[in-house]
C-alpha cells in the first residue's frame, strides 16, 4: 500500500485532504462569495442608512404600524411583536419589513453554492480529477460544508455591520440581526448538501432546495398572517422569530437553525458514502429514442430548453399574484391609521386606495416576472460557455437564428410569467375586495407593465450579445428597476436616477389614467433593444470552450 | 472550382495570441484529407472559421467557393461537423439530438441512423447528462454520418473511443469516402491519418509546414536501411545523403535522403548483401521532422523509440 494509500485509511479516513479541498474551493468561490456577501450587505446597509431618516418620530412609525398590522401585510414581513415594537424601535420597523427578504435570497445564496461545491462539479467531471487524489470519499463534502460555514458567518458578520447604525436596539442587536441570517444559511447549507445527494442532476438538487425556501416562505407567510405555531416549521421563520430590535429579543429560536443543520449535515454524510459518484441516490430515467416531430429548429430547441424556466416563471408569479391579490382587500383597514397628509398623497387624482396599491402591486409583479427572462437570456450564455451551441451553430441555422432564439425565448418566458401573475392578482384581488369588476382592472393593469418587461428583457439580450463577458449588467439592470419601483419613494432618489427604469414612465393605473404615448415609446425602446441584439449576435464570434 | 476547402494567408488573433498565423489550406473535392498538429497549433481554430464561428482577421478562407462567415447557414447545409469534446443538452436524449441535428440539415434518413446506432453500439434513449465522453462522441459521430452531406469536418473525433469504435469509425470514414465525400479529419494519431487519408497537411503555430500526398512527403523524407553485409562497405562514413550511420561489424543501420537511396543501394550491393530491410518513413517520422527542435528544446531526442 502505498503512503498516500494508507494515509487516508488511519486516522482522518474518508475525510483525508479536506484541508487541501478547502483552500482550493474556497479560492474557486472568492468571487461568487465576495459578491453575494458584499450585495445583501450593501442592500442592507443603503436601506438601513435611509430608515431613521424616513421615519424620525415615533407618531409616524406608530401609524405605518397600524396599516402593516394586517394578516395579508404580516404574511408579507413578519410576526406582530416586531408591530407593536415600531414606535419605540426604528430598527424593529426595519428588521420586521427585512429579514423574510434578505433570508430567502441567503438561502438563494446557500443552495447554489452547496450544488456549485459538489454536484455541479461532478458532473462536469472537475471533481473527478481531485478525487482521484489522496483525498477521502466524504472529503469534498466536508470541504464544501466548511466553506459554506466560513461564508455563513461571513454574510452574519456584514450583516451585523450593515446594521449596526439603527436606533432602537438593545445591546447585541445588530449581532444577533446578522446570526439570524448566518442561521439561515447554514439550515439551506445544509438541505442543500442533502438534496446534492439525493437528487440525481445538479439542476435537481438545486430544485429540491429551491422548494424547501418554498416551503420556508410559505410556512412564515401563513404562520406571521394568522399569528399561529406555523412559522416555527420554517427556517426563515426560526429568525423573525428572534424579534430582534424588540424589547422582546431573543437568541434562543436560532438554536433550531443549528439543530436542522447538524441533523442535515449528518444525514448527508451518512448517504454520501451510500452513492456513487456523479450519481443520486434517485437515478435517472431513460427518455424517448426519438425526437418529436417538433423539434427541428433551433428555436423549436430554445423554446424546449427553456420550458422549465417558463414553467418556474408561470408558478412562481401565480403564488406571487395571489398573495399580492389577497392583501387587496385588507387596503381599507391602512387607511384608518393615515394621517390626513398620507390619505392626501395615495389618494391622488381622486384613486382610491385599492387602485393606488393594485397599481403598485401590479408593476412589483411585472418586475418579478421580468426576473424569468433574464435567467432565459442567462441559459443563452451558458450554451456558450458549455460548448452545447457549437453543435447548432456548426448546423444549417443562421447567426441571428441560435442565439438569435434566445430573445423569443426570454420575452416569451417574461409575458408567460407576467400573465400568470395578471391572472391570478386579478383571482385573489376581485375576490379579497368583493368586487368583481377589479378582476378586468387588474388583469388590464398588469398587462399593461408588458412594454417595460420587455424592455428589459430585451435590454439583457443586447448585453448578451455585444458584452457576452458582462454577464452582471443584466442582474444590476433588473435590482436597479427593482429598487426604484419597490424603495424609489422611500429612498427618495432623484427623478433622472427614476427615469432609467422603463417601469417608471408608465402610468399607475388604475390610479392614473392609461398613458398610451409613454406605454408606444417604452414598447418602441424595447424594439429598438431588441434589433441591437440582433445585430450583436450577426456580428461577433461565438467561442465555445 | 475544385478545392471544397480553401484558406490563403488566415489570420486569427485571441487579443495578442496569434492562433492563425497566415495559415493556406487547401482540400480538393472527394479527397480525405488529414489535418495534423499538436493540440493548440490552431486545428480547432482553423475549423471553426471555416465553420464562421470566428471571423478571420486578415486574409481569406473559401468553404465551397463562398465566404463562410457571410454565408454560414447555406453551406452548413452540405456539411456536418463533429468537435472534440462534445457537449450535449443534458435533458436530450441521444436519439434526440441525432434526430435535431439531422432535421436541421434538412432532414434524417431513419435506416441509415439506426444502423449507425448500432454500429457504433449506442443507446438512444439515454440522457445527454449520463453520457461518457466516448458516448457523446458517438452521438456526433452518428449525426454526422447519418447526414446526407458533401463535407465532413472531423475535429480529432476519436479521442474518447476505444479501439472498437475506432475501427467502426475508420470504415465509416472510407464509406464516406467511397460515396465521394470530402472530409477533413484533423487529429494526432498518425496511424489512422496514414490508414485513411489522401493528403495531409503539417500544421505548426497556426500555419501549413507540409502538405501532400503521403507518397510525396514519404518522397521527400529519408528512408531507414538496415542491412548485413557479406563485406564492409565503404564510401557510406562520408556520403552527403545518409545519415545516422550506425556500422556493427557488418551490420550496417542508417537514414537515407530519397535522392541518395538508389547511389547508396548500389554501394551495399557492391558490397554484397546477405540481407537488406528498407522501409520508408513512417508518417510519424515525418511529423517529428517539423517538431524535432521543439522536442530537442524539451530534452527529448528525435526519433527516440521508433
Amino acid at each position: 500500500m502505498s503512503t498516500a494509500a494508507a494515509e487516508i485509511e488511519d486516522g482522518l479516513g474518508t475525510l483525508a485532504g479536506t484541508g487541501k479541498l478547502l483552500r482550493f474551493q474556497a479560492r474557486r468561490s472568492r468571487v461568487y462569495l465576495a459578491g453575494w456577501i458584499a450585495g445583501l450587505a450593501g442592500g442592507t446597509w443603503s436601506v438601513a442608512a435611509a430608515f431613521p431618516g424616513l421615519y424620525p418620530d415615533a407618531a409616524g412609525r406608530a401609524s405605518y404600524a397600524v396599516t402593516v398590522n394586517t394578516p395579508a401585510m404580516r404574511s408579507m414581513t413578519g410576526p406582530e411583536t416586531y408591530i407593536a415594537a415600531y414606535p419605540g424601535s426604528t430598527g424593529a420597523m426595519f428588521s420586521h419589513q427585512m429579514i423574510l427578504w434578505t433570508g430567502a435570497l441567503t438561502a438563494v445564496m446557500f443552495i447554489l453554492l452547496m450544488t456549485r461545491l459538489t454536484r455541479a462539479d461532478e458532473e462536469t467531471s472537475r471533481s473527478e480529477v481531485l478525487r482521484s487524489n489522496p483525498i477521502g470519499r466524504r472529503a469534498d463534502l466536508a470541504a464544501a460544508l466548511l466553506l459554506s460555514g466560513a461564508a455563513a458567518v461571513a454574510l452574519g458578520a456584514a450583516m451585523a455591520l450593515a446594521a449596526a447604525g439603527l436606533p432602537g436596539g438593545q445591546g447585541g442587536s445588530a449581532v444577533l440581526f446578522g446570526l439570524a441570517h448566518t442561521a439561515i444559511g447554514l439550515s439551506f447549507a445544509g438541505v442543500a448538501a442533502v438534496a446534492a445527494q439525493v437528487a440525481g442532476y445538479a439542476s435537481t438538487a438545486n430544485g429540491l432546495g429551491f422548494a424547501v425556501l418554498g416551503w420556508a416562505a410559505l410556512t412564515a407567510g401563513v404562520g406571521n398572517a394568522q399569528g399561529n405555531w406555523a412559522v416555527w416549521l420554517s427556517p426563515i421563520g426560526w429568525s423573525q422569530l428572534t424579534y430582534v430590535y424588540t424589547p422582546e429579543q431573543r437568541w434562543w429560536p436560532l438554536a433550531c437553525a443549528g439543530a436542522l443543520a447538524v441533523c442535515a449535515v449528518a444525514a448527508a454524510f451518512a448517504l454520501v458514502t451510500r452513492r456513487d459518484f456523479g450519481q443520486g441516490m434517485v437515478a435517472g430515467r431513460l427518455g424517448r429514442p426519438e425526437a418529436k416531430p417538433g423539434l427541428r429548429s433551433a428555436t423549436a430547441l430554445t423554446f424546449r430548453l427553456t420550458k422549465g424556466v417558463v414553467w418556474a416563471g408561470v408558478i412562481a408569479m401565480l403564488l406571487l399574484g395571489a398573495a399580492f391579490g389577497s392583501v387587496l382587500g385588507s387596503a381599507d383597514e391602512m387607511i384608518e391609521g393615515l394621517s390626513e397628509a398620507e390619505r392626501a398623497l395615495l389618494q391622488q387624482g381622486g384613486a382610491s386606495i385599492e387602485e393606488n396599491v393594485a397599481a403598485t402591486f401590479t408593476a412589483i409583479d411585472a418586475i418579478f416576472a421580468t426576473l424569468f427572462g433574464l435567467l432565459v437570456v442567462g441559459r443563452a450564455r451558458k450554451e456558450e460557455t458549455q460548448g452545447r451551441g457549437e453543435l447548432i451553430a456548426s448546423a444549417a441555422v443562421r447567426r441571428a437564428g441560435w442565439p438569435g432564439s434566445y430573445l423569443p425565448a426570454a420575452l416569451w418566458a417574461a409575458t408567460a410569467a407576467t400573465a400568470a401573475a395578471a391572472v391570478f392578482v386579478a383571482l385573489a384581488g376581485a375576490g379579497s375586495t368583493g368586487d368583481g369588476s377589479f378582476f378586468g382592472t387588474l388583469v388590464y393593469g398588469s398587462l399593461l407593465q408588458l412594454p417595460a418587461v420587455w424592455t428589459v428583457t430585451a435590454f439583457a439580450f443586447a448585453a448578451y450579445t455585444w458584452l457576452p463577458r458582462l454577464g452582471w449588467l443584466r442582474w444590476l439592470a433588473w435590482v436597479w428597476v427593482f429598487v426604484v419601483a419597490y424603495f424609489g419613494n422611500l429612498l427618495d432618489l432623484p427623478g433622472w436616477a427614476k427615469a432609467i427604469s422603463p417601469f417608471d414612465h408608465l402610468a399607475a393605473y388604475p390610479a392614473e389614467e392609461v398613458d398610451w404615448a409613454a406605454a408606444g415609446l417604452v414598447t418602441l425602446v424595447a424594439a429598438a433593444l431588441s434589433v441591437l441584439g440582433y445585430l450583436g449576435a450577426r456580428r461577433r464570434d461565438l467561442h465555445f470552450s | 472550382m475544385n478545392a471544397v476547402i480553401r484558406t490563403e494567408h488566415l489570420v486569427k488573433r485571441f487579443g495578442r495570441v496569434t492562433a492563425l498565423d497566415r495559415l493556406d489550406l487547401e482540400v480538393a473535392r472527394g479527397e480525405t484529407h488529414g489535418f495534423l498538429g499538436p493540440n493548440g497549433a490552431g486545428k480547432s481554430t482553423a475549423i471553426r472559421v471555416l465553420l464562421g464561428m470566428l471571423r478571420s482577421d486578415e486574409g481569406r478562407a473559401e468553404l465551397f467557393g463562398a465566404d463562410p462567415w457571410k454565408d454560414a447557414a447555406e453551406l452548413h447545409r452540405r456539411l456536418a461537423y463533429v468537435p472534440g469534446d462534445v457537449a450535449l443538452w443534458p435533458g436530450l436524449t441521444g436519439g434526440e439530438t441525432i434526430d435535431l441535428l439531422g432535421r436541421l440539415r434538412g432532414g434524417v434518413d431513419k435506416r441509415r441512423r439506426d444502423e449507425l446506432l448500432e454500429r457504433f453500439d449506442l443507446d438512444p434513449r439515454k440522457k445527454g447528462r449520463s453520457y461518457s465522453k466516448g458516448n457523446r462522441q458517438k452521438v456526433a459521430l452518428v449525426a454526422a454520418f447519418a447526414a446526407d452531406v458533401e463535407l465532413l469536418l472531423l475535429d480529432e473525433p476519436t479521442s474518447g473511443l476505444d479501439p472498437l469504435m475506432g475501427a467502426v469509425f475508420n470504415e465509416c470514414v472510407k464509406e464516406a469516402a467511397a460515396a465521394g465525400r470530402t472530409v477533413l479529419l484533423s487529429s494526432h494519431i498518425m496511424s489512422e491519418v496514414e490508414a485513411l487519408c489522401d493528403r495531409v497537411s503539417i500544421i505548426r503555430k497556426g500555419a501549413i509546414v507540409e502538405t501532400g500526398t503521403l507518397a510525396e512527403m514519404r518522397h521527400l523524407s529519408r528512408s531507414r536501411v538496415r542491412a548485413t553485409l557479406k563485406t564492409p562497405a565503404r564510401g557510406l562514413e562520408d556520403h552527403e545523403g545518409v545519415h545516422d550511420l550506425r556500422v556493427d561489424g557488418l551490420d550496417v543501420e542508417c537514414n537515407v535522403d530519397a535522392g541518395a537511396l538508389d547511389d547508396v543501394l548500389a554501394r551495399l550491393a557492391a558490397a554484397g548483401v546477405a540481407g537488406l530491410v528498407c522501409e520508408p518513413a513512417s508518417l510519424e517520422q515525418i511529423f517529428m521532422r517539423f517538431y524535432g527542435d521543439e522536442l530537442a528544446a524539451k530534452g527529448v531526442q528525435e526519433g527516440n523509440g521508433s
